[in-house]
């Protein structure tokens, strides 16, 4: 159980990311979440909610992309899918692969609506 | 509406951090080792058998991750080693932050091999890098042999399969053959070696595998120092 620290983590750096752009509503957060990576999607999910309460963040969706687990064969250059967690090129059957993906957890990008404008006789 | 780009790894706060703690260790050349395992396959007893015979040649600091308690590290430093305890506090594995300050001492006392024996966890300690040059995992027979399939990026991080309690195969329906075929399914090349902390096979081999790694890091060129 290690979402909580992650969606801590998560908040902090797109609340850094906030900070610099001007916006207006923040609607989404896009994540990846490789195949092969030790991270549950439904438990990070709900740690976002419980802890975007009272931050810049708060109301935003979180969007994870699962990526599935593909290897790049070393012997023959394919790449292909793992299946049932054998390691082998999926052309040639060779061992000699590397992951190609399945390992990702990135935060890809936050979607925001634009600043709201302040007419001239707002009050400052 | 528009896109803030933001392209960060989710656990770059705990990469950057394992970076450091990996080029401190470099710099003075402490070779390091992560020990994982589900609890109670045998982490702390394959360290009462195996750091003695490191102990001969090699200075060995250990540092000790648990939830709660001191029992592993009181354990451990019967061998006369230091041994830092780490409390986790109810997180289910050791992460680069949490061994920094222990990494520190560490690499300005006297050292050579560093071990960190993690909280007893298949899932979670596998995404978080501490620094370490090898992942050493342990899987007793009394855990069945499907787990490589179950937890593959365990079985994946690791370099060395240590094959725990053998001497309990008799008893169980546990297949070698099976499980380490499962293993190099996942990771094709990996090194296994059976062992038992009561009857000490293989304890040897453990321990001489250790050697090897430490010999292949002396011989690597040493790091330019950190700016």
């Amino acid at each position: 159980m290690h979402e909580a620290g992650i969606a801590g983590d998560l908040i902090a750096t797109a609340e850094e990311h906030l900070r610099r752009a001007p916006h207006g509503a923040v609607r989404r957060l896009l994540i990846r979440i490789g195949e092969l990576a030790g991270v549950n999607p439904e438990s990070l999910d709900f740690a976002f909610e419980c802890l975007s309460k009272g931050t810049g963040v708060e109301g935003a969706r979180l969007e994870i992309e699962r990526i599935p687990l593909t290897v790049a064969c070393d012997a023959c250059g394919a790449r292909t899918p793992v299946v049932d967690y054998v390691f082998r090129c999926g052309a040639c059957g060779a061992d000699t692969v590397r992951v190609a993906t399945g390992r990702e957890l990135e935060f890809v990008s936050i979607d925001v609506d634009e600043p709201v404008e302040v007419g001239a006789d707002a009050p400052h | 509406m528009h896109l803030i780009d933001v392209q960060s790894g989710l656990l770059a706060t705990n990469d950057a951090v394992a970076a450091e703690n990996r080029a401190m260790l470099a710099q003075r050349g402490i070779y390091a080792v992560n020990v994982m395992s589900a609890p109670g396959a045998g982490k702390t007893s394959l360290l009462e058998r195996v750091l003695p015979l490191l102990a001969a040649r090699w200075r060995v600091s250990v540092i000790e991750g648990d939830i709660v308690g001191r029992a592993d590290a009181e354990r451990l430093a019967r061998l006369q080693l230091p041994v830092e305890q780490i409390n986790t506090g109810g997180a289910c594995h050791l992460d680069a932050r949490m061994v920094h300050h222990a990494v520190h001492e560490v690499v300005h006392g006297p050292a050579d091999v560093l071990v960190f024996e993690n909280v007893g966890n298949l899932v979670c300690p596998a995404e978080f890098d501490l620094g370490e040059d090898d992942a050493v995992m342990l899987l007793s027979v009394t855990e069945g042999h499907d787990k490589p399939k179950k937890y593959p990026l365990m079985f994946r991080r690791a370099e060395l399969l240590v094959l725990n309690k053998v001497d309990l195969l008799a008893m169980t329906d546990f297949s070698v053959e099976e499980a380490v075929a499962a293993a190099r399914d996942v990771h094709p090349g990996l090194e296994v070696i059976r062992t038992s902390c009561r009857t000490g096979e293989g304890i040897a081999e453990v321990a001489a595998w250790v050697e090897r790694r430490i010999a292949a890091k002396r011989a690597r060129p040493a790091p330019r120092k950190a700016g």
